[in-house]
């Protein structure tokens, strides 16, 4: 508040102080602006154009306008496989959420006491994520293997030979095994960003709380909780947008065609194997429908975010 | 007191658990690159019964990675670089700027996140031809800049925005210009923001190979991520060697990872700005 | 005021370059421009080259496994043209299409390039990225046109010479069939009671598994389809519209897979084609049905055992049909400026040179040149003897004219791939399968119209 009315003071003609605060902003701007429009926002904004095309390659030039959407919300097989991927991310997001964004959010809390050996187990914690996901996937693939693997082994050690279940081929249990394996992979992340919002909490306000004897779940939800929901609000967005891209883990473990039958066929992996790939094994891509497919993935993200904007703005507004 | 201490050994108990579930893993992909391949299979989980270093040479023979690894380290350091730079600045714009341009460029630098990158691999390509850059790492670098844009301004712009409003107040009352608050106020405090922004993007681009594959061609310009793709076959895989590489692989980043966390770290304990 | 205006003054200059961005002109007119010039200098390159100018080509492949055995077979070829150095350049396989599409759109693509068969490789060629072989020497001498025509338009005019065949069979464990008694199955009822027999005994029968789909298509139920159906000319009957795609042998052939379920591993759902191969490595399981790749690999990992290979035998009262598919073929880059030379490559690529080289450094990759080449792995020449014991030799079911469906339709690939695993899983009887199958197809294929339920 007290900005515009310093400014308000000093408007003098085109020169102002005024415009020239402008200039320096749009020069605060202009570096980053210049390298995303060219490198990403044109190529990608454009690509999106081709959503209105059909034909071949990658660069379609029969103009249908609107026909690809229709397609894709009317023609059974592409409703068929453009919703189950709708409902699958979904899935995979809401699971990304419970586990990996609460182990975070778990182990953030845990590690911003200061205790012997904090170092070792926030680096063991992040490891994970510098894995190539070819990595993650071999290796989760080989302990959840029927033949080999380390889960069986153990379950028919302990005489749960009934519960030794081929993981990755059934189709109720291949998704939430996967999202559970890319939390694994993932948690990292949230628990650095929780990590930095924690640290950031003075320590006198906690110190004040327990010794009014406030035990340390109350703490957490009382304290630390609110104080932490931007961060909250900035890691769910963040995870939201990953997962609506997420494709290599479900390629690494699942391939393209998200086996078995589908069931782990993401948003990501439908547009990779429509526009980019093509089916295998004719491999003819489709890039019309992969670019329609994209558009409409985009509007989903957008609205999600722009939900999230509204709500924090209106956030801020109460607390002002 | 009893109860802190019971605090901290619960603590210990979730966390070596925890630790558990990922060095098992962790250990399993180590233990199986000494491991010959029919080993791998026939016993996934035990000591190396044929310890072999076969996989580091034979990977080593089959591709320059030497070259590779420096080709990924100068491409991700330089590409972090950039990001940062300019990320930072356009997001104490957008922080700061009380402007509907800002709002609408904050939204429209988000965008970049949610459209699937390859969509655009066509106008890339081109692009970096007409830039007479193909085949070169440096044809990497400006887009994995503009991918690393929309998760920085977006992380970095909700960081300023928690920063007391009243730190800026006083410095501009000092008569500071906005650029040596930029440079001399809002970058030391980033710090965590920004080494988190680092930590998220040099995953991305150390492990990309996508772009490597359409723009490159030549041996000298290969990145790790690419030189790893060539060790998978249409229908089998050298395990021990793909093993080997890809435990390789994960070092730098986990140096990387060490190194920005001191920074983070650092940052925190130099100004606990919130409360 | 002047605040409202710089807003407005910044939107709209925002939105113009926006808009010029999106437009097509802006963006694609200077990349046409680029491309024009360097082509323009590229040309007089192309003339000059014939004489005695050092030329490296590349050549870009989906076989990462082969540089070792490319590597002689280009070095064959430098011998003897000292001036042309071809460079193998191979891309991830399930990467290659994309890679190649877009190196080839944007004028990046290699010289020479691995055409894949049938619909794939003629989509390249109708766009204009592959060169026409109408002119080169000795194309239709040295290949029949049965092997050029899955690179040969419907006039017989060829864009690519056929390098690659595979062949399939069932490789066998022939310690563990001794132990048991087993003889080599010659009819579908043996093979199963020998399966039998090994599954009482505690041995897994098959190793084959569908996490990865393809494989229980590709080298399971395409082997099973031509010994039911008749070979080559009882899949014209159903390309002609003649048989239905639910017909009794195409249920047989449904059958077949139902008839394999027991056998298979435990958990075979979350087999995939690599744990198979292991499996059958291992000595665990007795057989695995394959494709003659994997001769290169077995020999490499199956040390512990004797093994060897036998095609699957027919159902009892039928004839005996191999499947022996065409793979690969190289064309050229109608782009390149080295066109003269990537020509003489592939003419040097119908020599006998060539294909001893391509037979006996890749076993299991058969060469498809009219005269083949004795091959010095004996498993190799087993597989090839199978095409000489056989009543006939066909591609693969689905591949000629069945693969490429109009948007919004199955294919046949995917339609024959989705209901073996689903009559493995047990959700739909082999009628049903069957049935399933004929309805996709008679949804978009023209001949099979009339099929439609």
């Amino acid at each position: 508040m007290s900005q515009t009315m310093s400014s308000a003071k000093r408007r003098e003609g085109l020169f102002s102080n005024e415009n020239r605060r402008k200039i320096t902003w749009v020069l605060f701007l202009l570096p980053a602006l210049l390298i995303y429009l060219t490198f990403m926002a044109v190529p990608l904004f454009d690509s999106l154009r081709l959503s209105l095309y059909q034909g071949e390659g990658y660069t379609p030039t029969t103009f249908v306008g609107f026909q690809n959407y229709i397609d894709l919300f009317t023609n059974q097989l592409w409703r068929g496989k453009f919703f189950g991927a709708v409902r699958h991310t979904f899935i995979f997001f809401a699971i990304h959420m419970v586990v990996q964004n609460s182990l975070g959010l778990l182990f953030a809390n845990l590690l911003s006491s200061d205790f012997k050996g904090r170092n070792f187990f926030r680096t063991i914690i992040f490891t994970p994520a510098t894995l190539s996901v070819l990595v993650t996937g071999f290796l989760w693939t080989l302990i959840l293997n029927p033949n080999w693997g380390a889960v069986n082994k153990i379950l028919v050690a302990m005489d749960l030979r009934q519960w030794a279940l081929p993981w990755l081929g059934r189709e109720n249990l291949a998704l939430p095994i996967i999202s559970l394996v890319s939390s694994w992979q993932w948690v990292g992340m949230p628990t650095v960003m929780f990590l930095a919002g924690l640290m950031g909490i003075s320590d006198e306000l906690l110190e004040a709380a327990r010794i009014d004897g406030a035990s340390e779940w109350d703490i957490f939800w009382r304290i630390k909780f609110p104080l932490l929901k931007p961060i909250i609000g900035i890691v769910s967005i963040l995870t939201f947008v990953d997962n609506f891209n997420a494709f290599d883990v479900i390629y690494a473990m699942a391939g393209a065609r998200g086996e078995p039958s589908y069931s782990t066929d993401l948003l990501a992996t439908l547009f990779y194997r429509t526009g980019i790939a093509g089916e295998h094994p004719v491999g003819i891509p489709n890039m019309g429908m992969g670019a329609a497919i994209a558009t409409v993935t985009f509007l989903i993200l957008m609205a999600g975010v722009l939900f999230w904007l509204y709500l924090s703005r209106r956030q801020l507004a109460e607390e002002a | 007191m009893r109860r802190q201490k019971l605090n901290q050994v619960l603590t210990y108990i979730l966390l070596t658990i925890w630790s558990v579930i990922v060095l098992f893993p962790l250990w399993t992909l180590i233990i199986n690159s000494f491991k010959p391949q029919k080993e791998i299979f026939k016993d996934p989980f035990g000591f190396p019964k044929d310890f072999t270093f076969d996989g580091y040479i034979a990977a080593w023979k089959t591709g320059r990675f030497d070259l590779y690894f420096t080709n990924s380290l100068i491409v991700t350091v330089l590409s972090l670089t950039f990001i940062l730079l300019v990320g930072s600045m356009a997001a104490y714009a957008l922080a700061k700027w009380k402007s509907p341009v800002a709002n609408f460029l904050y939204v429209f630098f988000i965008a970049g996140l949610m459209i699937p990158i390859r969509l655009g691999t066509i106008d890339l390509v081109r692009l970096i031809k007409a830039l007479n850059l193909q085949d070169t790492i440096w044809s990497l670098i400006p887009v994995y800049v503009a991918m690393g844009i929309p998760i920085a301004t977006f992380v970095l712009t909700a960081f300023i925005k928690e920063l007391p409003g009243e730190m800026f107040d006083a410095a501009k009352v000092d008569g500071a210009s906005e650029w040596q608050i930029y440079s001399r106020i809002v970058l030391p405090l980033m710090r965590p923001a920004l080494a988190t922004v680092a930590i998220f993007n040099m995953i991305k681009i150390w492990n990309d190979f996508w772009f490597p594959l359409v723009f490159i061609r030549s041996e000298e310009s290969r990145t790790v991520a690419l030189g790893v793709s060539l060790l998978f076959g249409q229908y089998r895989t050298d395990w021990t060697r793909a093993l080997a590489v890809l435990s390789l692989a994960a070092v730098p980043l986990l140096i990387l990872y060490v190194l920005l966390a001191r920074e983070f770290i650092k940052g925190l304990t130099a100004g606990a700005v919130k409360g | 005021m002047k605040n409202k205006l710089f807003v407005m003054l910044s939107v709209l200059i925002l939105a113009s370059l926006l808009l010029s961005a999106c437009g097509t002109p802006a963006t694609e007119a200077p990349a046409v421009a680029t491309e024009a010039p360097a082509a323009a200098t590229e040309a007089p390159a192309a003339t000059e080259a014939p004489t005695a100018e050092e030329i490296t080509l590349t050549l870009g492949s989906w076989r990462v496994d082969d540089v070792a055995a490319w590597e002689v077979i280009t070095a064959a070829f430098h011998e003897e043209y000292p001036n042309i150095t071809v460079k193998f350049d191979p891309t991830n396989p399930p990467d290659y299409n994309a890679t190649l599409r877009t190196q080839l759109e944007t004028g990046t693509g290699p010289d020479l390039y691995f055409v894949r068969s049938f619909a794939t490789g003629r989509e390249l060629f109708d766009a204009g990225y592959v060169a026409s072989l109408k002119d080169l020497p000795g194309i239709t001498d040295t290949f029949s046109d049965g092997s050029r025509a899955p690179w040969s338009t419907e006039d017989g005019e060829s864009y690519a010479v056929p390098i690659i065949a595979v062949s399939h069979g069932i490789y066998y464990n022939k310690d563990i069939f001794a132990a048991n008694g087993i003889e080599i199955p010659t009819t579908w009822e043996e093979l199963m009671t020998a399966s039998q027999t090994l599954l009482d005994a505690g041995i897994i029968p098959f190793a084959n598994g569908t996490k990865d789909a393809w494989d229980i298509n590709e080298v399971v139920m395409m082997q099973f389809i031509p010994s039911n159906i008749g070979g080559y000319e009882g899949r014209m009957a159903y390309l002609n519209g003649e048989r239905c795609f639910n017909s009794e042998e195409m249920v047989a052939s449904f059958q077949q897979i139902a008839d394999m379920q027991p056998f298979l591993p435990t958990g075979f759902e979350a087999t995939s084609y690599y744990d198979s191969a292991q499996l059958f490595a291992q000595g665990q399981a007795a057989m695995m049905l394959d494709g003659s790749w994997s001769i290169g690999p077995f020999e490499k990992d199956a040390t512990d055992f004797e093994w060897g290979v036998f095609y699957p035998p027919a159902l009892e009262g039928k004839d005996q049909y191999v499947t022996f598919h065409v793979d690969a073929a190289i064309g050229a880059n109608a782009a390149s400026p080295n066109l003269e030379a990537a020509m003489t490559f592939l003419e040097w690529l119908e020599s006998p040179t060539f294909a001893e080289l391509l037979g006996n450094n890749l076993p299991g990759f058969f060469p498809l040149t009219k005269d083949v080449p004795t091959l010095s792995d004996p498993i190799a020449a087993d597989f090839m003897a199978f095409n000489d014991a056989a009543k006939g030799v066909d591609i693969r079911f689905v591949w000629e004219k069945l693969l490429a469906a109009p948007s919004g339709n199955v294919d046949a690939y995917t339609s024959l791939n989705n209901n073996v695993i689903a009559v493995l899983k047990g959700e739909k009887t082999p009628q049903e399968a069957a049935d399933a199958f004929n309805s996709d197809l008679a949804a978009w294929y023209e001949p099979a119209a009339g099929c439609a339920p």
